[in-house]
C-alpha cells in the first residue's frame, strides 16, 4: 500500500458526519441552467473546505475555502446547484495552467463509513466532476492550437486531422494508439462538461463508460455558478443506491485553477454531509 | 511510505515512494559526445515519427541542446543543481505534502529549445588559437532523449499511477487512458522530459520507440544519427556487468560513458560519453566524478591504446538491430543479437586505396577525388 498513513488517516476521518443536512427538494422539472429562476427560492446550505492535506500533493493554502449547495430532483434526476466565489475565471488546461472545476463525491452505499477519501477497496464512490475547460469547449468550440495559440508558427501536420485525432488508416498504428487513441479522442470530445467517474481508494478513480451526468457553469462578478444534474438510474452502468425518499451522503471538492489546483491539490469538505431526498 | 532504493551511480541508498524493484531488461543509450554535429537529424526522425500532432508542437522528446547555454526548457538543470542545494539532496528528499522536489516550468520556457545555439562559453578574442585540451573557449552540444530512469520521478508523482515500468525492457511509459493532464510528472521529472499536450490533454514522454525495440531493433533517434554517435542496448546493474555486452563495456568495464546529472538520484540510463575539449569542473558537475577517469580512457583511446574500445565505437551507426553482445576479431567487430546471431560485421580500419594524380591508362589528370 502506497500511503499507509493516508489509510489510517481515512479510516479516522469516515464516520464523521457532521449535524449539516441538504435537504433535495422535488419538483417537476430540473433547471440546467445555474441562472434560473427555480433555484432562488432554495436556502443553501453553506459547506466550509479545507485543503487536501492526506496524501501528497497536497494542497495546503488552497483558495477555496467554501462552497454554497442547493439540491433539487423531479423523481427521476437529481441536481446540484453549486456557488463558490474565485477570483479568477480559469477556463483552459494548458501547458503549467490548469482550469477551474468542482466535484460531487456520493458513496454507493449510503453509509457515512464509507471512507471520505474517495472510498477504499469494495466501498466505491461516485464522483461527478465538472471542470470549465470542458464548458468552454462546448460553447466555443474545441480548444486545439489554433484557438488557443493564434500566432503559433506551425504549418506542417503530416498525420493529425483536426483537432488532433490521426487517420485510422495511418500506418503509425503504435502512434495513433499512443497518441492520439480512440478513447483519449472520445474522453475529450463528450458533449457535457460533467465527467462521472467511480474510485475505490486514492490514484483508483476512473472514468465511467457510460457518461450521462449534463452540468453548466457560468462565472459572473467573481462567482462560479454550477449545475450538475444526473439520473439516480442511469441504464446499463452502475448507480449508487439513492432515489426519491432516501437518505445518502454527499462531500464536495473545488479547484481554483491559478492557485495551480489540479488532481489531488484541491479544497475538499473533510465530512460527509447527509442527504435528504423527498 | 518511503522506501530504500539502491542507487550504484551514487553508490548509496537513495529515498523512493515504491519498492525498489529493476526490470528483467533495462534499455539504456550511449551518447558519444564528442561526436555529435547537432545536425538535429535525431530530433526530426523522432519529431515526424511521434509528436507531429496538435497540441504536440512545442514538444521535442528528443532535443539537442547547446551547452553552457542552451536549455530546453530554459534554465532546466540550473534549476535542478539548486533544488539538490550542492548535492545535499535527491529529488526524493520532498518537503512536506510533496513526493518529489520539483518545479513546473512555465509555458514560455519551452518555446526556445536550445535558446544560446551555438554559443561559446565566453566571448573570443581576436587571435584566439585553440591548441591545446580542454579548450580556454569551448561549447558542446547535448542530445536528450527520456533516460528511462531505474527509479523515475515522473512514476512517483504521479497521483493517478498513470505512469508505469516496463519489466519486460524498463521503457517508462504513460498510459493515455489514465492520464488526467494533472501535469505533476512534469513537476516532478529533473529532465524534463514529459511533456503536456494541451489539445489532448494528456502528458507524452519518449517511448523509447518500444514497438521498435520489442522487434529487436534500435529507436529511431539512434539509427538515423548522421554522426553515429548513439547505441542502444540493454545495461545490467554493475554487480552483473557482462564485458561483452556493449553497454556494460562502456559504462561498467571501461567507465567512459556516465549518467547525465546523476546526483538527482534516479538512475538515469542514458549515458553519456564527455567531451575532452570542456573542463573537467562542468564535465564534472554534469556527470559526476567519473568525469576525469572517462576523459583521460578517451584521450587513451585517441592514442591507439585502447583498441578494444576503438573497436567497438564503430559499431554506433552501423546497424539498426540492438546489439546484446560484441567481439573483436582482428580487424573487425563484430555484433551479435539476443540470440547470439550475428547481426553486424564492421572493419575497424577501412583499406586505403591509393591512386596516383596523373591515370596513365586514360591519360587524364585526376582531380580532388579520394
Ligand atoms: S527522465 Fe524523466 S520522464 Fe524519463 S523516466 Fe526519468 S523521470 Fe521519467
Ligand atoms: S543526429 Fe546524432 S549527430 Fe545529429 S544532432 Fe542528433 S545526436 Fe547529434
Amino acid at each position: 500500500m502506497r500511503y499507509t498513513g493516508a489509510l489510517i488517516l481515512g479510516l479516522v476521518l469516515s464516520g464523521v458526519v457532521f449535524s449539516q443536512e441538504i435537504v433535495c427538494k422535488r419538483v417537476k422539472s430540473l433547471p440546467l441552467d445555474p441562472l434560473d429562476k427555480a433555484w432562488t427560492n432554495i436556502k443553501p446550505v453553506d459547506i466550509s473546505l479545507s485543503g487536501q492535506a492526506v496524501v501528497p500533493p497536497m494542497e495546503l493554502k488552497p483558495s477555496i475555502t467554501s462552497i454554497s449547495v442547493k439540491c433539487l430532483n423531479d423523481g427521476k434526476n437529481i441536481a446540484f446547484h453549486l456557488v463558490w466565489s474565485d477570483k479568477t475565471e480559469d477556463r483552459f488546461h494548458l501547458i503549467g495552467k490548469f482550469s477551474d472545476a468542482v466535484a460531487i463525491q456520493i458513496p454507493y452505499r449510503p453509509s457515512a463509513d464509507v471512507p471520505i477519501t474517495m472510498g477504499d477497496k469494495g466501498q466505491r464512490v461516485l464522483i461527478l466532476h465538472w471542470a470549465a475547460f470542458r464548458q468552454e469547449n462546448i460553447e466555443k468550440g474545441y480548444s486545439d492550437t489554433a484557438k488557443i495559440y493564434p500566432n503559433y508558427a506551425y504549418d506542417w501536420y503530416p498525420h493529425a486531422d483536426p483537432p488532433y485525432k490521426y487517420p485510422e488508416n495511418w500506418a503509425n498504428q503504435y502512434a495513433l494508439n499512443y497518441i492520439g487513441g480512440e478513447k483519449v479522442f472520445r474522453k475529450n470530445t463528450f458533449n457535457t462538461p460533467v465527467r462521472e467517474v467511480v474510485a475505490e481508494g486514492y490514484g483508483s478513480s476512473t472514468w465511467k463508460d457510460i457518461q450521462g451526468a449534463e452540468g453548466k457553469g457560468v462565472y459572473r462578478n467573481g462567482k462560479w455558478y454550477v449545475v450538475i444534474k444526473r439520473a439516480f438510474v442511469e441504464e446499463s452502468t452502475s448507480n449508487p443506491e439513492w432515489g426519491p425518499g432516501k437518505e445518502t451522503f454527499v462531500s464536495f471538492a473545488v479547484w481554483d485553477g491559478s492557485n495551480g489546483e489540479v488532481g489531488a491539490r484541491k479544497s475538499l469538505s473533510y465530512s460527509w454531509i447527509k442527504l435528504r431526498i423527498e | 511510505m518511503v522506501y530504500k532504493a539502491y542507487n550504484w551511480q551514487l553508490g548509496r541508498e537513495v529515498n523512493y515512494p515504491y519498492e525498489p524493484k529493476r526490470p528483467q531488461k533495462q534499455f539504456a543509450v550511449v551518447m558519444d559526445l564528442n561526436k555529435c554535429i547537432a545536425c538535429q537529424t535525431c530530433t526530426v526522425a523522432c519529431k515526424t515519427t511521434w509528436t507531429p500532432g496538435r497540441g504536440q508542437e512545442y514538444m521535442l522528446w528528443n532535443n539537442v541542446e547547446t551547452k553552457p547555454w542552451g536549455f530546453y526548457p530554459l534554465g532546466w538543470d540550473i534549476k535542478l543543481l539548486e533544488l539538490l542545494d550542492g548535492n545535499k539532496k535527491t529529488v526524493f528528499d520532498a518537503p512536506e505534502g510533496e513526493v518529489v522536489l520539483g518545479w513546473k516550468p512555465d509555458e514560455l520556457d519551452w518555446m526556445y529549445p536550445n535558446v544560446g545555439e551555438d554559443e561559446v562559453n565566453e566571448p573570443v578574442d581576436v587571435g584566439t588559437v585553440l591548441e591545446n585540451l580542454p579548450h580556454p573557449i569551448w561549447m558542446f552540444y547535448l542530445p536528450r532523449i527520456c533516460n528511462h530512469c531505474t527509479y523515475p520521478a515522473c512514476v512517483a508523482a504521479c497521483p493517478r499511477q498513470a505512469i508505469y515500468k516496463r519489466e519486460e525492457d524498463g521503457i517508462v511509459l504513460i498510459d493515455p487512458e489514465r492520464c488526467e493532464g494533472y501535469q505533476e510528472c512534469i513537476r516532478a521529472c529533473p529532465y524534463k522530459k514529459t511533456h503536456f499536450n494541451f489539445v489532448a490533454r494528456i502528458s507524452q514522454k519518449c517511448i523509447g520507440c518500444f514497438p521498435r525495440v520489442e522487434d529487436g531493433y534500435q529507436p529511431q533517434c539512434v539509427i538515423t544519427c548522421i554522426g553515429k554517435i548513439r547505441l542502444m542496448g540493454f545495461i545490467n546493474p554493475p554487480e552483473n556487468a557482462k564485458p561483452d555486452n556493449p553497454i556494460d563495456f562502456l559504462v561498467h568495464v571501461k567507465k567512459v560513458a556516465l549518467p547525465l546529472y546523476p546526483q538527482s538520484g534516479l538512475e538515469p540510463n542514458v549515458y553519456y560519453i564527455p567531451p575532452i575539449n570542456v573542463p573537467l569542473s562542468f564535465l564534472k558537475q554534469m556527470f559526476g566524478p567519473g568525469a576525469e577517469h572517462a576523459v583521460k580512457t578517451y584521450m587513451a583511446m585517441r592514442e591507439g591504446k585502447e583498441p578494444e574500445l576503438q573497436a567497438l565505437l564503430h559499431l554506433f551507426g552501423s546497424t539498426p538491430r540492438i546489439p546484446h553482445t560484441f567481439k573483436v576479431v582482428g580487424n573487425e567487430v563484430i555484433a551479435y543479437d539476443e540470440v547470439g546471431k550475428e547481426i553486424v560485421r564492421v572493419p575497424i580500419v577501412e583499406p586505403i586505396q591509393h591512386r596516383p594524380h596523373k591515370d596513365e591508362k586514360l591519360d587524364v589528370v585526376r582531380q580532388d577525388i579520394p
